[in-house]
């Protein structure tokens, strides 16, 4: 369904060199408007990289990035217009409040904001007065979406989200980032959690050693593997430890 | 007692530094929240909406500074503690003469007392009280913390005929030989006055001192002019080499590089919170030197104000070009000292230039901090404007240009 609409990125045959090694080697997909795409892939499989040339971050060696028609090498700082960035772990300086934090992402776009509408999106009202060093990691990284959203992108790119998060904090960025997708935003994201995957993203690319070795939806992904004969060793459980946890400890944020 | 005064004074200000800008935000009731007012991009124009990135960061850096405890020491206790330091040292100007010196006195009669009392309270002698002997004066000259001992024998001012007499000792080490023998020569001229009015002798040849009213620089002088430079290299200098490598180990920057900010608008509202930040910390080492160091200033608040803006920017931009360039603190932390301290010497930071081989003072003429020196003392103490130190300005420009070239041409996100 995906594919009929028009995408809004495209990447075509990226390459990033370092050391004469390819670490991105000949990349390419497609994303549509208001998909959740997904990187996946193990540790230095390349998915910062990728995710980094087309943040305007790192230059591009070989191949296209092209967002909303706009060519990435070419005008990135058109890009920076229309993209949110949401780095593996986000910092902040210390001795500012988060309201201060909402205005300063604001006028590096050029604009004024309303603290506190970007702040109730993501649920740190009560936190608005605090000092950034106050946070605990779920928070900063919800504020980071936050500023991550000011200026009202097309195109949101998340580096490993949740990485370090526990699984209410995980929760809660999940529903964060669907919530952001229904607003028409489109979503990139990496990361290594295959259940984070298979519930958030509508498609997957699945990279190692620089290259996407599949790309799909998770359900169409999991028939391929089934169709090949593979059966699991064991039998599924009807529950995962995960879920006895959140049945235990509950959904409610504790940070 | 001086330092007792700078540290009160530090301490209020400080206070008000931090608990000052609170209250005042406390009275504006609920802040920026509401005030802030929220514009559909677009409605600015283009160049109006970089300014507002300009404006905003620099507002929000300077907020940052005051609320951090480390930043306000080093940015504003610190150059406080050197000023105290060096004000103690030549705050007392080298005009009056004085001499540390243990008192013996084995002497009843009223001469001696006369002798004592005159030379205390010219402030000419120093007596120290814990010196009751000369063995004990001679411990302590050996050490260097006497100049030299007097002795007034026992037979002092006993009658010889009609008239008092007597004869003082002085000693003094091979180390306080001149001022032992300045001192001989004090004293020699203190009896002459006593002598004079025992003996009416007419004296065929005389000397008398007149001090020339026009006003001499003191030593203090210089080595305000010198903290003040002093001071501006720590804000803009040791300021970014400290923070620029922590923002991006964090990614900090690297993550501001994701949005359109320039490199040219981050430098820009550096400067102008550094400026602010830079004028309040001068400012504070200028109330302390006139009101403890009795320092004068001379010159015109505004021009001075002007000069040291100009001279702030100037200095932050050699923190930006190495802070910007360096990936890290291991980067930083060497380059930046090899560059800060020869310059803080030879700039005439802690000691006057005047005093170098000539050799010397005409190469340090042209480092970047020596007219900032020179500028300061020029404006301040000597009363001079801004269109009578033309070199001065000129040098400063020739090297902002310089510095800002580099520092653009070398910053690094990452």
């Amino acid at each position: 369904m995906y594919s009929m609409a028009k995408p809004i990125l495209e990447a075509k045959e990226l390459v990033k060199t370092y050391n004469d090694r390819n670490v991105v080697d000949g990349v390419s997909f497609s994303v549509s408007k208001g998909e959740i795409f997904g990187i996946l892939g193990p540790n230095g499989a390349g998915k910062t990289t990728t995710l980094e040339m087309m943040e305007t971050l790192r230059p591009i060696d070989g191949g296209t990035a092209v967002i909303d028609g706009i060519n990435v090498a070419d005008d990135p700082q058109k890009i920076k217009y229309i993209i949110g960035v949401q780095p593996q772990s986000p910092a902040f300086q210390d001795k500012t409040k988060l309201t201060e934090i909402i205005e300063l992402f604001a006028a590096a776009y050029g604009e004024q904001a309303r603290p506190m509408e970007f702040l109730r999106d993501v649920n740190l009202e009560e936190k608005a007065s605090s000092y950034v060093e106050n946070l605990s990691g779920g928070q900063k990284q919800r504020l980071s979406i936050a500023t991550a959203l000011v200026h009202k992108p097309k195109v949101f790119f998340l580096d490993e989200p949740t990485t370090g998060l526990d699984p209410q904090a995980r929760r809660n960025l999940w529903e964060l980032v669907q919530q952001v997708r229904d607003r028409g935003v489109t979503v990139i994201m990496t990361t290594h959690y295959m259940d984070e995957a298979e519930l958030l993203c509508d498609r997957v690319a699945i990279m190692d050693n620089g290259k996407i070795i599949a790309l799909d939806t998770p359900a169409q992904l999991i028939k391929n593997l089934l169709s090949k004969g593979f059966k699991k060793k064991e039998h599924v459980e009807q529950a995962t430890l995960e879920d006895v946890f959140i049945d235990l400890t509950g959904k409610a944020l504790r940070d | 007692m001086h330092s007792g005064l700078i540290i009160i004074a530090v301490i209020i200000v400080l206070l008000l530094a931090r608990f000052g800008f609170k209250a005042v935000r406390r009275k504006q009731g609920k802040p920026e929240l509401e005030r802030v007012v929220s514009l559909p991009a677009g409605k600015l124009s283009p160049w109006r909406r970089k300014l507002l990135t300009v404006v905003v960061f620099s507002r929000l850096n300077t907020r940052r500074f005051f609320r951090d405890r480390l930043a306000l020491f080093f940015g504003i206790l610190f150059p406080l503690i050197f000023l105290a330091v060096f004000g103690a040292i030549f705050g007392k100007g080298t005009n009056n003469v004085s001499f540390s010196v243990g008192l013996i006195n084995e002497s009843h009669s009223r001469y001696a007392q006369q002798f004592v009392d005159q030379g205390e309270s010219s402030g000419v002698l120093k007596v120290d009280k814990t010196v009751s002997d000369l063995s004990g004066a001679e411990t302590k000259m050996a050490r260097g913390q006497l100049d030299a001992a007097i002795v007034i024998p026992s037979s002092f001012g006993e009658l010889k005929g009609k008239l008092p007499s007597g004869q003082i000792k002085v000693y003094y080490t091979e180390n306080s030989a001149q001022a032992g023998q300045t001192l001989v020569s004090v004293i020699q001229a203190q009896f002459q006055s006593f002598n004079e009015k025992f003996v009416n002798i007419p004296t065929p040849f005389s000397v008398v001192g007149s001090q020339l009213t026009k006003k001499s620089l003191t030593e203090f002088d210089y080595t305000f002019s010198g903290l003040l430079g002093f001071s501006i290299v720590g804000l803009g200098i040791f300021g970014p080499i400290n923070v620029f490598p922590e923002l991006k180990k964090q990614g900090i920057l690297r993550r501001l590089h994701t949005t359109p900010i320039r490199v040219w608008q981050y430098f820009v509202s550096t400067m102008i919170s550094q400026a602010i930040i830079g004028l309040i910390s001068l400012a504070i080492m200028f109330a302390v030197a006139i009101s403890v160091f009795h320092l004068k200033v001379v010159g015109n608040y505004i021009e001075i104000a002007i000069f040291l803006i100009f001279s702030i920017i100037m200095i932050l931009g050699i923190g930006l070009a190495i802070g910007g360039w360096a990936k890290n603190e291991r980067q930083a932390a060497p380059l930046g000292n090899i560059i800060v301290f020869p310059m803080l010497f030879l700039s005439g930071t802690f000691f006057p230039r005047y005093a170098m081989p000539e050799l010397l003072q005409k190469v340090t003429t042209y480092l970047p901090l020596t007219p900032v020196i020179d500028g300061a003392r020029l404006l301040t103490t000597e009363g001079q404007h801004l269109t009578q130190i033309g070199p001065q300005l000129g040098l400063m420009a020739i090297w902002t240009v310089i510095i800002y070239i580099i520092a653009f041409r070398v910053f690094r996100w990452e």
